[in-house]
């Protein structure tokens, strides 16, 4: 038993080092995810970084000779006073402007009055890179009324503070580590996906490959049980993806520790060697499942091409939830655990956020996982002992 | 020793099988003829092991291939109709696999391997990975991987097909000398003058039923008819399998 196993094994693993092209495919994936993370990074800590609102903000300013007071105010507050654009929506469509300020020529007369005002900003809100000079401008312009209605109630002697009824705080408890995982959340998706592609050339071609080079009828007739077949060939292709697995933390780590990212994002950034030492382990019953899947799903495919396209899905099904966790953040919870893929994404957010683990829900996800490795093992193994498997038919 | 008992068979609505009796004993080679589509190739995989017959049964030393499939496994060596190779092992690798696969490692299958690349005329290319074979050397990999538990019954499905002149020749005198250490060999093919050419035992199918069986010479006079070529005609009625 053990022994045709590791004969499977040995002779799969060997023959699928020498595939050269399919190893350097899957390695350049492994270091590509981790490198786009830090490259979105870099770019959006670019785009959101707090450090912009202490420079100043160029603001075109349409009919700014109807209220001199209050570009006065804006310049005193750091803005600098553009002249105004001869065509304002355009310049703010193309993303020339942010932000442009439109002061019509009832200003002034609805000032003295002591009407309400109207002054227009001109905004594309969909411009996420804008939004923060937006709502600079937005705060300064609030500011700006505030001071004036104070000075008017003063002026009345009245107490300004009557309107303000409450007065909302904001305590802020994000810390920038927190801030920047905005980004991070993108990695459990990632590192679920280089967990199927690390296994996913072995597989296809101890299977499929098998049927295609017409190597599976002579193989079958060997003394040797379904069963040791498909665990000799599901073996072989652990290796791989605990490796990949590896490259892939290891890149994670060494770029989070080694690219200066707070200089682009502001906030100090890192991955320790003991929150990577955790998510692989959290990690590693994924890969089990993984190949489990892999293999049920081969067992049904004719040729190389097929089995690729269905099996370059199932990381896509299985890292969807985990993708959903780049907009949605969901709170971990022991029900949550037992959704294999998800409960590992929410872990290993949990561990990028540094925060307390409840060691309840790792076992709960690593028993899962490994449940239902088992149950898709043995469920390929049933596949492997039919007649079919020797024509590929469904 | 090969027992082939009433074996039916269908693939759906298809009726490969109706009943395909005969036997194979050692130190004889069992030609099984017909045309193409007519049982060949299912009667084998029956024999080894991979589909199940619906109906009938057979054995191999004795064995049932269904309740005891390993050791039916172990006791045949077989070149089935496909017989692809791992093109990133080479030759001696792939022989050794499935050395492996029957339980046999160090020395000993060391040793077998060496014969078999002696006995198949496969030096040269024994350390080369096989990607890019030509036909006749895949053909030396495949037999050689097949017959390296030394198994006493050797089944071959057209082991003669796509190979020249020179490469089929080597194949008989290879398949006469199989038979003179005692193997039991069935050979198939769809083309009459090389089964009895080589044969001690031709059995007929067509249609999924074994139209005839005996020695060529009993054939022949079952069948009245002046030569076997004729007499397969008969049996089969058609012209098909006839190499012109």
């Amino acid at each position: 038993m053990i022994n045709n196993i590791l004969a499977v094994f040995h002779k799969e693993f060997i023959d699928n080092l020498r595939d050269r092209r399919s190893l350097v495919t899957v390695l350049l994936t492994s270091l590509f995810m981790p490198l786009f993370v830090v490259g979105m990074v870099i770019v959006m800590g670019q785009l959101l970084n707090p450090d912009i609102i202490e420079k100043p903000i160029q603001l075109a300013v349409t009919g700014k000779e109807n209220a001199p007071q209050l570009v006065e105010f804006l310049e005193q507050n750091g803005v600098v006073v553009l002249p105004a654009p001869a065509d304002p929506q355009s310049e703010i469509q193309n993303g020339r402007q942010d932000v442009i300020l439109v002061i019509p020529g009832s200003y002034a007369e609805e000032f003295t009055q002591g009407a309400p005002a109207s002054i227009r900003l001109i905004l594309d809100s969909s411009r996420m890179s804008a939004s923060p000079n937006i709502s600079r401008v937005k705060r300064l312009l609030g500011a700006y009324s505030q001071q004036v209605s104070a000075t008017r109630l003063m002026a009345r002697g009245i107490n300004p503070a009557i309107t303000d009824p409450v007065l909302i705080i904001d305590q802020d408890i994000s810390t920038p580590q927190s801030q920047s995982l905005l980004f991070l959340n993108m990695l459990p998706y990632f590192v679920i996906m280089v967990i199927f592609m690390g296994g996913m050339y072995v597989v296809i071609d101890a299977t499929a490959g098998e049927r295609e080079r017409g190597s599976l009828e002579p193989l079958l007739i060997n003394p040797v049980r379904r069963s040791e077949f498909v665990l000799g060939k599901l073996s072989a292709s652990l290796p791989y993806a605990v490796a990949i697995l590896i490259v892939c933390l290891v890149t994670i780590g060494l770029a989070f520790n080694l690219i200066p990212l707070e200089q682009f994002t502001g906030f100090p950034m890192s991955v320790s060697l003991t929150s990577l030492w955790v998510i692989f382990w959290i990690c590693l019953p994924m890969v089990f499942l993984a190949g489990g899947l892999q293999m049920i799903l081969a067992s049904f495919t004719r040729s190389f091409k097929e089995a690729q396209t269905y099996l370059s899905f199932l990381p896509l099904v299985a890292g969807l939830p985990s993708a959903f966790l780049i907009f949605l953040p969901v709170k971990a919870s022991a029900v949550l655990m037992l959704i294999p893929a998800f409960g590992q994404g929410l872990l290993i957010n949990q561990v990028m956020r540094a925060e307390t683990i409840d060691p309840s829900h790792v076992l709960i996800s690593i028993a899962t996982t490994l449940v239902l490795s088992v149950v898709t093992i043995g469920l390929s193994i049933k596949l492997y002992e039919r007649e079919e498997l020797l024509f590929g038919k469904r | 020793m090969i027992e082939v008992n009433n074996l039916h068979r269908s693939f759906g609505k298809v009726a490969a099988l109706q009943g395909v009796s005969f036997s194979a004993g050692n130190g004889q080679i069992t030609g099984v003829l017909g045309p193409n589509g007519a049982g060949k190739t299912t009667t084998l995989r029956i024999l080894y092991t991979l589909l199940r017959p619906d109906q009938g049964s057979a054995s191999v030393d004795g064995y049932d291939t269904c309740k005891n499939a390993l050791e039916v496994q172990r006791r045949i060596g077989a070149l089935p109709d496909s017989h692809g190779l791992y093109p990133r092992l080479t030759a001696r690798e792939n022989i050794r696999y499935y050395g492996w696969l029957h339980g046999l490692r160090g020395k000993g299958l060391e040793n077998r391997i060496e014969d078999l690349i002696h006995v198949l005329d496969m030096k040269e290319i024994a350390d080369r990975r096989t990607e890019g074979f030509s036909t006749g050397e895949r053909m030396k990999v495949a037999i050689g991987r097949a017959l390296v538990h030394s198994p006493n019954n050797v089944l071959l499905d057209e082991p003669t097909n796509g190979l020249d002149v020179i490469s089929t020749r080597a194949m008989r005198s290879f398949i006469q000398r199989l038979r003179d250490e005692g193997k039991c060999v069935i050979f198939s093919s769809h083309i009459m003058q090389e089964v009895s050419a080589l044969c001690d035992q031709i059995v007929v199918i067509a249609q999924g039923r074994v139209a005839t069986s005996g020695t060529p010479e009993q054939i022949q006079r079952m069948t009245g008819c002046d030569s076997l070529e004729e007499a397969f005609i008969t049996v089969i009625g058609s012209e098909e399998g006839l190499e012109k």
